[in-house]
């Protein structure tokens, strides 16, 4: 017990370059938390995004086939699988749509709303019109509100949709959605049945959307769907794994960086307690002669570097969470095309990120300290006490 | 002598440097008693610190044995003499090395904390050490605010603290002024006889060792004097 004294007195008398050492541990450990955080932000928000935007399962034609017919048997083999909460048959294809001299391309969706709208929860960014709309008699079209401005129309106007070989069509605009993502400027709804008369495909589909309860467990569902019914299932991890493994990538280059910074604060460890040992060589010499051992001088400047860090990380823990907050609620603007189309930095609290700065940085503070301590415990007592 | 032997010292010899050797000890032979006082007196360079570092199990011998209350120093391990240090072995050298952030009793009390003992209990031991050294009013005072006779004895407080069986003092007046030396002296030849503890010094100072009851006189590493005063 007496090395715990020792060590706090040690600190104690020395207390403006041990503030030193311990401001440099808890910035770094700030600086690495308040980065975890963002890092985790944009993780999380991707997958909100992708989750939140995009079926869970596209169920996609056979390899060398465009096309899902017979989609009836297949929808209902699918609702009946565990875990599907929603299924949603769609034929999509593009288009031209034209308003007096106006033309724009277009992706057709041919959907039944209800489906659609349980899949993808539509209904939230109607901002005129209903979705259910286009179930109406007669042609009816929802545009994307992008698209919708590019061609210069609202609410009912009528529009005309074009596609080679197909006979133009006129659709009547009951509705103007916004998902707040890129499809806002290509996006255009109809009921499926038109759709497929549009293209002359009656009884076919180009794909089914799939909704399901646990969006983590959504492989193994996938797999299931592919290996019994022959057709391609997509799932959200896969179609944003690109994305995700971008940034797995970079988590790991980042990490170089926390190495850097958490050595910095290890040198800075190191440093003060290089510079107890040597003030401090006679009073060492001294305890060994008092029948000290060796472990004992060893651990006490372990116990040194320990104290440093452990308060230098419980400051860095709080700065960081602080840090944290005032950024969340400043919501900082960033250029979305470098951010993966966010437009904000957004930042997330995660305690294992706080868990994983403070271990680490402790880690590296011990291990800074192991060379002055073994060179404090090795000492000739000898030497060491005629060493004035 | 009829005293009891304490230490036992049998064809000691310490050479020192890899190739330039230095023989520091030459096959020392001595026989200390429990309880003398006395003094190891010699020209610099003669192995005065080296044969105390030896009995003060601070070094290692090249050749010969040491025997403190009958134990074989020389085959002790590591843990052992560590052991010994602490329990067995009082010290006191020309600097105090006193820990500079505690106050004169805490310095007192580490010998008996590193032993493991209870810190009321070595509190208690600690104040009791003081006192007997004189310095029972300076109990809450840093070395920085003692002067260099009072931090020396605190020193020997802490030297003494384990109640071990021998201190051994390296020119341990070597920095005070010869009034306060011969206190010193005064002061460690009383705690002698009251506590029957071996004191063996080695000093410089032929009118000091003239104060203890057994001089030795070492020249080139050899005992060429053994007087009883
Ligand atoms: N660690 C060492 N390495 C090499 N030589 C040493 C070492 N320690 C002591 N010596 C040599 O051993 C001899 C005896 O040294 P020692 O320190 O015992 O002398 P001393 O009698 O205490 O001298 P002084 O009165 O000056 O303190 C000297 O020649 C010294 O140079
Ligand atoms: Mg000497």
């Amino acid at each position: 017990m007496f090395e715990i004294n020792i060590a706090l007195r040690n600190i104690k008398a020395r207390r403006r370059q041990t503030t030193f050492s311990v401001i440099a541990v808890a910035l770094s450990v700030a600086i690495i938390i308040v980065s975890m955080s963002m890092l985790t932000g944009f993780r999380e928000n991707i997958i909100e995004t992708t989750i939140e935007n995009q079926a869970h399962i596209m169920v996609l034609p056979k390899e060398n086939e465009d096309y899902i017919s017979l989609y009836y048997g297949l929808e209902g083999f699918i609702r009946e699988q565990e875990g599907v909460a929603a299924v949603s048959s769609y034929y999509k294809g593009n288009a031209a749509i034209q308003y007096r001299h106006n033309v724009e391309g277009a992706v057709l969706s041919g959907v039944r709303p209800v489906d659609e709208d349980r899949v993808l929860n539509v209904k939230k960014d109607m901002i005129a019109g209903e979705f259910e709309s286009i179930t109406r008699s007669g042609n009816r079209i929802i545009l994307g509100s992008k698209l919708a401005d590019k061609l210069e129309v609202g609410m009912d106007d009528t529009v005309t949709v074009s596609f080679p070989g197909s006979k133009p069509s006129d659709f009547k605009i009951t509705g103007i959605i916004q998902r707040g993502t890129s499809a806002d400027e290509t996006l255009a709804y109809a009921n499926l049945e038109q759709v497929q008369d549009f293209y002359g495909k009656s009884g076919i589909v180009t794909g089914i959307g799939i909704r399901v309860s646990d969006v983590y467990a959504v492989e193994p569902l996938a797999d299931r769907i592919e290996l019994e019914t022959g057709y391609d299932a997509e799932s959200w991890m896969e179609q944003s794994s690109e994305i995700l493994n971008l940034l797995d990538t970079q988590k790991q280059f980042v990490f170089i960086f926390y190495l850097m910074i958490f050595a910095i604060s290890g040198f800075s460890i190191a440093n003060i307690l290089t510079m107890i040992v040597m003030e401090k060589v006679g009073e060492i010499g001294m305890l060994l002669a008092m029948g000290t051992s060796r472990k004992s001088i060893l651990g006490i400047f372990l116990l040194e570097a320990g104290i440093l860090g452990i308060i230098g990380v419980i400051i860095g823990t709080v700065l960081g969470y602080v840090s944290c907050i005032l950024l969340i609620s400043y919501t900082i603007p960033v250029p979305p095309e470098m951010y993966f189309g966010l437009d904000h930095l957004p930042i997330r609290i995660a305690p294992k990120n706080f868990l994983t700065a403070g271990t680490f940085s402790m880690i590296i503070n011990i291990l800074a300290g192991i060379n002055p301590a073994r060179r404090a415990s090795k000492m000739d007592p000898v030497e060491a006490i005629h060493s004035v | 002598m009829s005293k009891e032997n304490i230490i036992q010292i049998t064809d000691l010899t310490k050479v020192y440097g890899d190739g330039v050797k230095i023989k520091a000890l030459d096959n020392v032979n001595l026989t200390i008693g429990r309880g003398e006082f006395m003094a190891i007196v010699g020209p610099s360079g003669s192995g005065k610190s080296t044969l105390l570092n030896m009995i003060g199990i601070l070094d290692t011998p090249t050749s010969g044995t040491i025997t403190l209350d009958r134990v074989d120093i020389t085959k002790a391990s590591e843990k052992e003499r560590s052991k010994m240090r602490n329990q067995k072995l009082g010290f006191i050298f020309q600097y105090h090395h006193l820990l500079p952030d505690f106050n004169a009793v805490e310095n007192v009390m580490m010998p008996l904390l590193i032993n493991g003992i209870k810190p009321s209990n070595a509190r208690a031991k600690a104040h009791t050490m003081l006192k007997e050294v004189g310095l029972g009013e300076r109990v809450n005072h840093r070395p920085k605010q003692l002067s260099g006779g009072e931090n020396q004895r605190v020193a020997i407080a802490r030297a003494l603290a384990n109640s071990p069986d021998i201190v051994i003092g390296d020119e341990l007046t070597g920095n005070l002024d010869s009034g306060t030396s011969e206190k010193i002296y005064e002061l460690l030849r009383k705690l002698n006889r009251e506590h029957d503890q071996t004191f063996i010094l080695v000093t410089h100072d032929e009118r000091m060792a003239e104060k203890t009851e057994r001089i030795i006189r070492l020249v080139d590493g050899k005992i060429t004097e053994d007087k009883s005063t």
